[in-house]
């Protein structure tokens, strides 16, 4: 390698080591703060999440490397899974010293201002031959929340609020603590332009048919999933999320030819608990996907059914 | 009117010890006595509901048995029965499987009690691992000329390998007496595949589960019958009827908006597992 090269990758080295910081994105998992062990991002569009003590860390990596080379995901399903880059040793947030990271690609990278919400995805986050103790706590939580009844919960979210040119984050403790209209009303609110602080206000739904609907939109991106789901026979994604991401911002430019789409995208994270499948699909995760699946087609719906009512209206007021 | 108890339950409760079984008069009928607790109260709620229900797709009906009412004990105004379609009345030698359908069979609504209790049974048996688990079932063994059923106890311990050998030896002609032979899975398309076949009729309620709200049908069983006689007469299967069912609704509950997902990813496993026997009839094709 010629020293000009060398210089280059020294550089991206300094570089990568200066400008890791703590992502802004983040609704659920565990967060770099106050000290604590989390996830890092670099400027150069990658994420570096800590391989976590015990031995869910390595699980991860193993899934990633397992996942990236294995022939038989489909080539469409891939883009549904953050692209993995590897370990590498990484200074930890929590000053301890160099641990190996998993280095993906931020999902979020390329965005401005993403509204990004965490959905755990399973009426289970339990799997077989776990220990005692993991069992009974997984199953307390997954009985408190919806993950029982829904099959799947709401972990977190954060909006764009455009009257505040900031950024609003959901209350942990009220987002677990979430029934079934609790789910519903976070969904709505996730696309809504109106106030997401003011809690008496009813979510307008103003963006919900342009990131929930459309031949690229949420919806149509967790049916390709489903679909897949069906008849893989690879994984168990226990205790996985779906990341729901898109632009708020270009949204509201309407007018503006350039205006950029709010790409809205549906990502998996989170496999410290991945199994292999065995021949058996992922049935866990796959009903989960279809009560999920549902909630969206009701919001979407019912948005169709507001518009009509509204023409119908201004028609028959002429 | 005449009544017997039925030839062919693999499934529920049998009569014994003094408590009343089910039973089946000449008319095509199936008289199932209403369990104590609530459990047959809902059962007939369900029926009730379900039967005037215009909500619920004609094409579905059909998996579902007719309900006639209930019937009361002589001398008495309190519903003693369940009056039903008997399922089997137009088969002369049917194959019959049960498949208790779902991740789990509790519900939250259920007692403490009873969650552990169906904990238990799921997390030991196919239910957590494969999302079904069969329940029991009655073959035709045409080796012996003579109906196969096995123990319950021996059900109860099927692994995910043995659940996929039942549903091959559940469409084969082979002896299943016989535990060292492989199963010939010679019937396995006229009786899963074809457009009357059972996947065929499994993909159609799949379709109605992933958008019907109105019921979370908590612990049912589908209920699998073919006909042998024309097997045996050599009509090359033509005429297996194959057929589903929905049954045992003792704890099914409003749905209010959801999808009942429970039973709906049960169902997805299911199929899949039916789909792999009919793309690798030969056992030993599979990895």
């Amino acid at each position: 390698m010629n020293s000009r090269n060398s210089d280059r990758r020294d550089c991206i080295y300094s570089c990568t080591k200066k400008m890791l910081k703590v992502p802004e994105h983040q609704v659920a998992g565990h967060i770099a703060s106050d000290g604590k062990l989390g996830p890092l991002v670099d400027d150069q569009g990658r994420f570096f999440k800590p391989l976590q003590g015990d031995s869910r860390g390595e699980h991860e990596a193993k899934f990633y490397e397992s996942f990236t080379s294995n022939k038989k995901v489909p080539d469409h399903i891939h883009r549904y899974f953050p692209v993995y880059h590897g370990t590498q040793l990484v200074e930890a947030s929590d000053g301890s010293g160099k641990l190996p990271h998993l280095v993906l690609d931020d999902v979020v990278s390329g965005y401005a201002n993403p509204s990004v919400m965490d959905v755990k995805i399973g009426s289970r986050t339990w799997y077989p031959d776990v220990s005692e103790e993991y069992f009974k706590k997984c199953i307390k939580k997954d009985r408190q929340t919806t993950t029982v009844s829904l099959g799947f919960r709401v972990s977190g979210f954060k909006i764009f609020d455009h009257q505040e040119s900031s950024f609003w984050r959901a209350e942990k403790k009220l987002v677990l603590g979430y029934n079934a209209d609790g789910a519903r009303l976070a969904l709505r609110k996730f696309v809504s332009s109106n106030s997401p602080a003011d809690s008496n206000l009813t979510p307008n739904c103003a963006f919900a048919s342009e990131v929930y609907g459309g031949c690229n939109g949420i919806l149509a991106q967790l049916l390709e999933l489903k679909d897949w789901f069906e008849t893989q026979t690879l994984y168990h994604f226990n205790s996985c999320s779906i990341l729901m991401i898109y632009e708020n911002e270009s949204i509201l430019m309407k007018g503006g030819d350039d205006a950029p789409a709010p790409r809205a995208q549906v990502k998996l994270v989170d496999f410290a608990h991945v199994l292999d499948g065995n021949g058996v699909i992922d049935h866990n995760f796959l009903g989960g996907l279809c009560s999920f699946i549902k909630f969206i087609k009701d919001i979407l719906q019912s948005v169709e059914k507001h518009d009509e009512t509204d023409t119908s209206l201004l028609e028959n007021g002429r | 009117m005449q009544l017997k108890a039925p030839e062919h339950q693999v499934a529920g409760h049998i009569a014994k010890d003094g408590k009343p079984g089910p039973l089946v008069d000449d008319k095509g009928r199936f008289f199932k006595p209403l369990q104590g607790d609530s459990r047959g109260e809902i059962e007939v709620k369900f029926y009730e509901s379900f039967s005037s229900n215009t909500e619920v797709p004609e094409h579905i009906r059909r998996y579902f048995p007719v309900y006639h009412g209930t019937q009361a004990v002589e001398g008495s105004d309190e519903a003693a029965m369940i009056v039903l379609e008997n399922l089997l009345a137009d088969y002369s030698k049917p194959s019959v499987m049960d498949v208790k359908m779902g991740t789990r069979t509790w519900y939250p609504e259920a007692s403490e009690e009873y969650i552990q209790k169906c904990l238990r049974k799921d997390t030991g048996t196919t239910t957590v691992s494969a999302g079904f688990r069969i329940s029991g079932f009655e073959v035709y063994d045409h080796k012996e000329s003579s109906f196969w059923k096995p123990e319950r106890k021996l059900l109860r311990r099927l692994d995910v390998d043995g659940a996929r050998l039942t549903l091959r030896k559940f469409v084969s002609s082979n002896s299943f007496s016989d535990i060292g032979s492989k199963p010939d899975s010679a019937f396995a398309s006229s009786v899963y595949s074809g457009s009357h076949g059972i996947l065929t009729q499994l993909l159609e309620l799949k379709t109605w589960f992933e958008s019907q709200t109105l019921y979370h049908f908590n612990s049912c069983s589908i209920l699998m019958v073919y006909e042998n006689e024309s097997i045996l007469k050599g009509n090359d299967g033509d005429d297996a009827r194959p057929k589903v069912k929905l049954v045992d609704f003792a704890h099914v509950l409003d749905g209010n908006g959801v999808i009942d997902h429970n039973f709906l990813g049960g169902l997805c496993s299911f199929i899949n597992f039916i789909r792999d026997i009919l793309q690798s009839p030969d056992e030993s094709a599979e990895s």
